[in-house]
């Protein structure tokens, strides 16, 4: 499913990465980078975490669309001399800063990292600034990168409940190899999982090693070696076939056949009746009982 | 002692033809009667149908007007959405006026999702292949014979229904016509169409909910759903959906910190919005994402301010969903408040492990309980007694323990 996602053509997509101290999402994140570039796509970065000689060292696509807005040497704005800060996160602040360089391609938006900027402005609009984005035309695709063991659970659980789908990567077992956890929620509404370990290479591709799908990790309990309980007997428990056709045959006491229980219950023509005359001796009370109700 | 006679002979003679009975269920007369409602055989209040029959079971026949139906999200809210827009389905079928409120998507994208109704349903309801077990021909010669005291009990009905029918049926792979869907009167609240000044002047409250409680109120005032209007002017029932409040998008930090900073903003709106619904011919129903909010206290103050209070619990994603137990589910069902309307003591439903599934004409809640289990590998007592009923159909009454010999 990660090769499909960094294919992925469905437009109002966010899809966040999510890392944590023991690996980092950074290689994974330049992976899309790279691949929406050979897509012919126009990128624009975000850059917090990372400088523009480090992200775009090693990309050996074109990066004459990749448009790199550096608010690395001063996120908060306080020489007054960078290209962004934290506090244009904004909608409309962004597709300001999109209209500036005009393509006629689609546009996936990079922000590296989320965190950097939940740390600054409150995750309600952090929130609110996605989901307008996520709406509105002026990107294809927003793709994060959130370090997750650097927010509150709350935090996390927010924005990655408003993503359309979300990579949790882990280190893996041997080597380069990492673990995804990929959740992908479809515009239906329907939601799929899976697992997958990766490796990226030089040139930032990735290539699915194996798929640790959930019924590989269950593992088969050992087969319990079952003994015949019927094997050395000392009486016959098999029947032979007239044994069963005489079995069958024979009626069981108080299992009733279909006719026998009608012509039970349905009275005849000759069954008795309850016929009854008013006798004036007969008690009869002369209150109605039932004139609390409206008859 | 005359007089008895001639009173016992009048009735008599005045019967009327066996076929119509001149009883009548007094009713009470001071109930509106509104399409779509009916009234509760508990305590009488009005009861209108949350589009989903097992929940209206469940909830103690419907969901009574003035009320509120707080809904947790399950965790990719999914089956939370679906039954809010069986509650909005049930309304435009009913037709009650809708009023929708969102941050996340547009209410009418929420309106065109609502699923198709089974208008001539009458097959759906039939009685679950009850007579099967007793009066079936043994074509299988090799089907367990079952002792003649148990042949005839009913099988175990593990969906909840009533016996009445209340509420629709609909189909979730179809959306509703839109003639029926525009016919009903729907007023709509999307959050980022109503600029929110970001001037604090209500401390508790944050601009969004006040907004949201503002033109609820202006609706119920404008289109007659109060109480105090007269009552000579004909009614209708007023029902609301909102959707995921107390999430991010509604500017609400509820679900982003452990300590938020606005944690009474939810909880004064749910109070206004109680208060506004109890004096209405209105009803509820408000989906939280439970699974985001840290403080539990505060999840717990939410749950008392709403009347009736269920969490759903999907499998997906969790380890349950490989789990044999739960395999014929889609996730679980918690109660966890039910309605305490002018009474004491409410009822309580009868059984606590609830379990749903969305099946394409059904969403349906059953109770939770083991399946009779089959197979091979079962870790059961008597083993002998399992292999011994697969060969023969003949049952060798207990087996045993062991495995070295049989004994009766």
């Amino acid at each position: 499913m990660l090769s499909e996602l960094l294919q992925g053509t469905d437009t109002g997509a966010v899809l966040i990465i999510q890392d944590s101290c023991s690996y980092s999402g950074q290689h994974l994140l330049k992976s899309f980078i790279s691949a929406a570039l050979n897509k012919e796509e126009a990128v624009h970065v975000l850059g917090f975490d990372v400088s523009e000689e480090e992200l775009k060292d090693g990309l050996t696509a074109s990066t004459q669309r990749l448009h790199f807005h550096s608010a690395y040497t001063d996120p908060l704005g306080w020489t007054n001399r960078t290209a962004f800060t934290v506090h244009q996160f904004c909608v409309e602040e962004l597709t300001h800063l999109l209209k500036q360089t005009s393509h006629p391609k689609p546009v996936t938006l990079v922000i590296d990292s989320l965190s950097w900027i939940l740390r600054h402005v409150s995750p309600p609009a952090v929130c609110k600034t996605l989901q307008q984005l996520k709406k509105g035309g002026a990107v294809r695709a927003v793709i994060g990168l959130l370090h997750a063991d650097m927010h509150q659970r709350g935090t996390v659980g927010s924005v990655c409940h408003l993503a359309t789908s979300v990579i949790t990567v882990a280190p893996g077992t041997k080597g380069d190899e990492a673990v995804a956890k990929i959740t992908k929620r479809s515009k239906s509404g329907k939601v799929m999982q899976d697992e997958e370990i990766f490796s990226i290479k030089g040139d930032f591709s990735v290539t699915v090693v194996s798929k640790t799908s959930h019924a590989g990790h269950r593992q088969t309990e050992p087969e319990e070696h079952q003994t015949d309980p019927t094997a050395n007997l000392t009486f016959n428990i098999r029947l032979s076939d007239t044994e069963r056709e005489a079995k069958e045959k024979l009626a069981l006491p108080f299992v009733f056949s279909k006719e026998k229980k009608t012509a039970l219950l349905q009275s005849g023509p000759g069954s008795g009746r309850i016929l009854y005359e008013p006798d004036a001796n007969d008690d009869y009370d002369q209150e109605d009982p039932d004139d609390d109700l409206d008859v | 002692m005359a007089a008895p006679v001639s009173s016992v002979g009048k009735p008599s003679a005045e019967r009327p033809p066996f076929s119509s009975t001149s009883f009548q269920k007094k009713t009470r007369s001071k109930l509106i009667s509104i399409p779509g409602t009916r009234p509760s055989v508990q305590n009488g209040q009005l009861l209108v149908s949350t589009g989903v029959t097992s929940l209206d079971y469940l909830l103690g026949g419907g969901l009574a007007v003035g009320t509120v139906l707080l809904i947790e999200e399950d965790r990719f809210d999914s089956y939370s959405r679906m039954i809010l827009k069986y509650f909005l389905a049930e309304g435009v079928v009913c037709r009650h006026e809708l009023f929708v409120a969102s941050a996340q998507d547009n209410p009418d994208d929420i309106l065109q999702e609502l699923p198709a109704p089974i208008l001539d349903d009458v097959a759906i309801h039939k009685p679950v292949e009850q007579p099967r077990l007793s009066c079936e021909p043994q074509d299988n010669l090799d089907a367990m014979k079952i002792a003649w005291r148990y042949q005839n009990l009913p099988k175990v009905q593990s969906a909840l229904a009533s016996s009445s029918r209340f509420g629709h049926y609909y189909d979730v792979s179809k959306t509703m016509e839109p003639e029926i869907r525009q016919a009903a009167k729907c007023h709509r609240f999307y959050l980022p169409e109503h600029p929110t000044q970001s001037s604090t002047t209500h401390s508790r409250m944050i601009e969004s909910y006040s907004a949201l409680l503002k033109s609820l109120q202006e609706v119920i005032h404008r289109e007659g759903f109060d109480l105090s209007t007269p009552m000579s002017m004909s009614r209708n029932i007023l029902r609301v959906g909102l959707h995921s409040l107390g999430s991010a998008l509604w500017n609400d930090d509820l679900s982003c910190h452990d300590d938020p900073m606005h944690s009474h903003a939810l909880t004064t709106f749910l109070y206004g919005l109680r208060a506004l619904l109890r004096s209405s011919l209105s009803v509820a129903v408000v989906t939280v994402p439970s699974h985001l909010i840290q403080d539990q206290a505060l999840m717990g103050n939410i749950t008392r301010l709403c009347d009736n209070a269920i969490a759903l619990e999907s499998f997906k994603g969790s380890e349950r969903e490989t789990n044999p137990l739960y395999k014929d589910y889609h996730g679980l069902l918690h109660v966890r408040q039910v309605p305490h309307l002018n009474c004491l003591a409410s009822q309580l439903p009868d059984h606590k492990d609830l379990a749903f599934k969305l099946k394409r004409k059904q969403f349906s809640i059953e109770r939770l309980h083991l399946p009779p289990d089959l197979s091979e590998t079962v870790s059961r007592v008597s083993r002998g007694e399992l292999a011994g009923a697969a060969a023969v159909a003949s049952a060798c009454g207990s087996g045993t323990s062991g495995n070295k010999h049989l004994d009766f």
